[in-house]
């Protein structure tokens, strides 16, 4: 088996990593769909306040391609669609039957998986709403149906604080993922499956499965990351990718005919750490009790290196296995810059906690003010993928398009650690995700 | 602490849009963040930073210049009370060296900081730690009898034409305090070179003939051909170990390689300043000096045999590798162009020192000189690194 040692990258060694039970959170009486957090979809809404919805129902179109569905996680009916600014869709909440309808469809056996055409299996998944879960690189938008990827890269590893693990998701769920497994073979002429050397002595029951060894702290569990080590020509680049923890969804939705919502979600504030079982959809506020309560926090779903920043009154997106909150950095420091700080996290060997072991308390505030970039190069050092981002970001304010594509722009994963070790507080990452985006768009663009 | 706070507190509307002193909002904000680290919120992804900012990063230099700036104070007063025939104790050589170099410190951290402060209340732009470190080298390049004029005028061509007309911290292609000093060596050469400037008060002093206030470089200079530089210096009272720990007279900073050790040391164990470039820089001076003692012989000049160690330790190599060119901003950016930038600074410094007797001090225009070629290293190694890739467009 091949083995992938990432070189760079960064692990964060902070506190808060969730206990190792696993909980079961359920009995919901609201769930909501949060149509804001899905990346790039611009939705059409297909219900109204008030309808009756099922478990697979639709509920909004991408506009621009009709075909792929988000559905319902839930049966009950819309009692809110939530919209903010330019109307933006917030949520779609919806109140829960007791008895839950489903929109179901026949079970497909891997048997009968063998024997699908790939156009059927777009189709069934299409219509059925997991399409969605299927992301194509670089870009990192939905996977486009009509697409033929050189391969599709499955990361089972999830190295962003604090999400739960393949040993913890993959606990009885290991036949859902061989299902799943199975569809996307369908799909493409390659899966690349990713696993950490534990992973894969650990979980021998799907060790056949495992294509590739990867090694190193985040990022390593990037299916990009995977392809920059692994890529042999220019048109590996367009592979797609889905995670673990949603092959399991696929698998359960082959298996059952039926949308697959189960969940298992690593939850850390500061009152309370656990894995939970629950639900796509579950309000955030049942997840971590107290959150709601707490003023002096900023909660993120979906990892503090790519999750998104969320109210306490939100709902877990269909992407999203970690709710996470922090203190929220906002207390001053007297005389801060001289201290020797034996508590502080860094990366840099300028505190005195580098002499440190332990896990250290991490808060969400900057800890400077923004500066001038001093070409110190300590981006370059972390970058996953080998890009230069202090060169690149030059590059890409000058608008400089070509120059900063030759540096590998459409290769940056958005791990967000050269902004994270910026000793001038440079917000790098953004600076990056907003150039992709914009030569996304452009080149996409009718 | 409370106390600090409600000033701020209660001062800062003054200092806000509107307020009678909005202009001066820079430096409001650069002594309200001295006293208290801000605690500012992330706002976007990442949602955690490390801690190290700015302000730690260069505390964290003037922190390494403290062994040069303490024993330089020393040595000030020391060379200068020897030369006065007056009491050697630590106590009073320290309190004489304190009221020579303390002067020249206020001078230049005051005049720097005036011009970086109205920069920074035109230009709307926080006002940058980097003068810090920039305040605090100038004055230790310096002989120590320079007047207080001249290294003010100094200071304010490094800051101004060194830094602020490129656009200020992160954008200067020299390095500021070493502009400064150069300056000074080509407008004032009277009082920046020669023998009797390296000595303060020398020629207030009693008279005592035996003080010279020569430099090392300057001593060698003088060596004959067919003459050893190493045993010329050694009568003269400037063995090896003498000019290792650095009481000789010299650059106020500048003499000990010791305390210019212990800094490197520091900065690289904590990794602000790049050991690449100060490994390349040993090892471009190494490696030249050796290559000119294949050319020594009766007939050629006695610097072309000098031990390539003693290059290190004489005149100002040591304090400008460490402290000059790590310099990040005038520096290259690639880990690759650092090796060459530091060796052609450590090579540059031999030659101007063998083959330009003008100049004795080498490393301040090899540093100079390099600066102007980092963007071009700099570019030849990011085009090297961007061939080694897959194309993604």
């Amino acid at each position: 088996m091949p083995t992938v040692a990432m070189k760079k990258g960064l692990g964060l060694n902070i506190t808060g990593e969730p206990g190792p039970n696993v909980e079961t959170v359920t009995g919901f009486d609201r769930i909501g769909v949060v149509p804001e957090r899905i990346p790039f979809v611009k939705p059409k809404l297909h219900v109204a306040e008030g309808e009756t919805v099922r478990r697979g129902s639709l509920l909004f179109t991408d506009k621009r391609n009709p075909d792929i569905r988000f559905v319902s996680p839930a049966g009950g009916t819309v009692k809110a669609i939530d919209f903010g600014p330019r109307r933006v869709i917030r949520a779609i909440v919806i109140d829960v039957d007791k008895e839950e309808a489903c929109e179901s469809v026949d079970p497909l056996s891997e048997k009968k998986i063998s024997a699908i055409q790939k156009s059927d299996l777009a189709a069934l998944l299409m219509k059925a709403g997991l399409w969605p879960f299927l992301r194509a690189l670089p870009f990192r938008d939905m996977a486009d149906p009509s697409g033929d990827p050189p391969a599709i890269i499955v990361n089972l590893e999830a190295l962003d604080p604090f999400h739960p693990g393949p040993l913890v998701y993959l606990e009885g769920a290991a036949d859902f993922f061989k299902l799943g497994m199975s569809a996307l073979f369908r799909l493409a002429p390659r899966v690349m499956v990713a696993a950490s050397p534990e992973t894969s002595t650990r979980l021998t029951i799907l060790a056949p499965l495992i294509s590739h060894t990867v090694t190193g702290p985040y990022p390593a569990d990037d299916p990009g990351v995977l392809l920059y080590y692994t890529r042999t020509s220019q048109a590996d680049n367009r592979s797609w990718y889905i995670h673990g923890a949603d092959v399991v969804l696929l698998g359960e939705f082959l298996k059952t005919g039926c949308f697959p919502v189960h969940r298992v979600v690593a939850v850390s504030t500061p009152t309370v750490r656990y894995y939970c079982r629950t639900r796509i959809g579950a309000p955030l506020a049942r997840l971590a009790p107290g959150l709601d309560k707490a003023d002096t926090i900023q909660i993120m779903a979906g990892g503090l290196w790519r999750g998104q920043r969320v109210s306490a009154g939100s709902f877990l997106g269909m992407y999203e296995t970690a709710v996470t909150a922090l203190p929220d950095g906002k207390t001053s420091q007297f005389l801060g810059f001289l201290r020797p700080g034996t508590d502080k996290p860094t990366r840099s060997r300028a505190f005195l906690s580098r002499l440190r072991k332990g896990p250290l308390p991490m808060d969400a505030g900057m800890h400077g003010e923004e500066r001038a970039c001093v070409n110190c190069g300590t981006c370059a050092t972390v970058c996953p993928v080998d890009i230069l981002p202090q060169f690149t970001v030059k590059a890409v304010l000058a608008g400089e398009v070509e120059e900063s594509l030759a540096h590998g722009l459409l290769d940056c994963v958005e791990c967000g650690l050269c902004a994270y070790v910026c000793p001038s507080k440079i917000e790098l990452t953004e600076h990056l995700k907003t150039a992709r985006q914009a030569y996304y768009m452009e080149t996409t663009a009718p | 602490m409370k106390a600090i706070r409600a000033l701020f507190d209660s001062q800062r509307r003054h200092f806000e849009k509107g307020g009678r002193f909005a202009r001066l909002a820079p430096l409001f904000d650069a002594t309200e963040t001295f006293f208290f680290l801000p605690g500012i919120p992330t706002v976007q992804a990442p949602y955690v930073r490390d801690s190290i900012d700015l302000k730690r990063f260069m505390s964290m230099v003037i922190l390494a210049l403290m062994p040069p700036l303490f024993f330089g104070i020393y040595n000030t007063g020391y060379q200068a009370s020897m030369a006065a025939g007056l009491s050697l104790s630590l106590f009073d050589v320290t309190l004489r060296g304190l009221r020579i170099v303390l002067p020249l410190i206020v001078v230049s951290y005051g005049v720097g900081f005036f011009w970086e402060l109205l920069f920074a209340s035109i230009r709307k732009h926080p006002i940058s730690e980097g003068f810090l470190v920039t305040g605090l080298l100038f004055p230790l390049t310096l002989p120590p009898s320079i007047p207080l004029w001249q290294a003010a005028v100094g200071i304010s061509f490094g800051v101004v034409i060194g830094k602020e007309i490129f656009g200020g911290t992160g954008r200067n292609i020299f390095n500021p305090a070493l502009t400064g000093r150069a300056f000074l060596f080509f407008a004032y050469p009277a009082r920046m070179s020669g023998d009797a400037v390296w000595v303060a008060d020398l020629a207030a002093g009693s008279g005592v003939d035996a003080v010279t206030g020569a430099t090392p470089l300057a001593v060698a200079a003088l060596a004959q051909a067919g003459e050893s530089i190493a045993e010329t210096l050694a009568n003269t009272g400037l063995p090896w170990l003498t000019m290792f720990l650095g009481n000789y007279p010299g650059s106020i900073g500048g003499t000990s390689a010791l305390c210019c050790l212990a800094g490197a040391i520091l900065l690289i164990v904590t990794g602000i300043a790049s050991w690449r470039i100060i490994l390349g820089g040993v090892a471009g001076l190494l490696a030249t000096g050796w290559l000119l003692t294949l050319f020594a012989g009766p007939g050629a000049h006695p610097w072309f045999g000098l031990n390539p160690l003693y290059h290190l330790i004489m005149g100002g190599f040591a304090f400008g590798i460490v402290y000059m060119a790590t310099d990040p901003v005038s520096g290259p950016g690639m880990e690759n162009a650092r090796w060459v930038y530091g060796f052609l600074i450590g090579m540059l410094t031999v030659l101007i020192r063998v083959f330009n007797p003008a100049y004795p001090e080498g490393i301040m225009l090899a540093i100079l000189f390099m600066n102007l070629f980092a963007p071009l290293l700099d570019h030849v190694a990011v085009s090297f690194r961007l061939k080694k890739r897959v194309p993604n467009v």
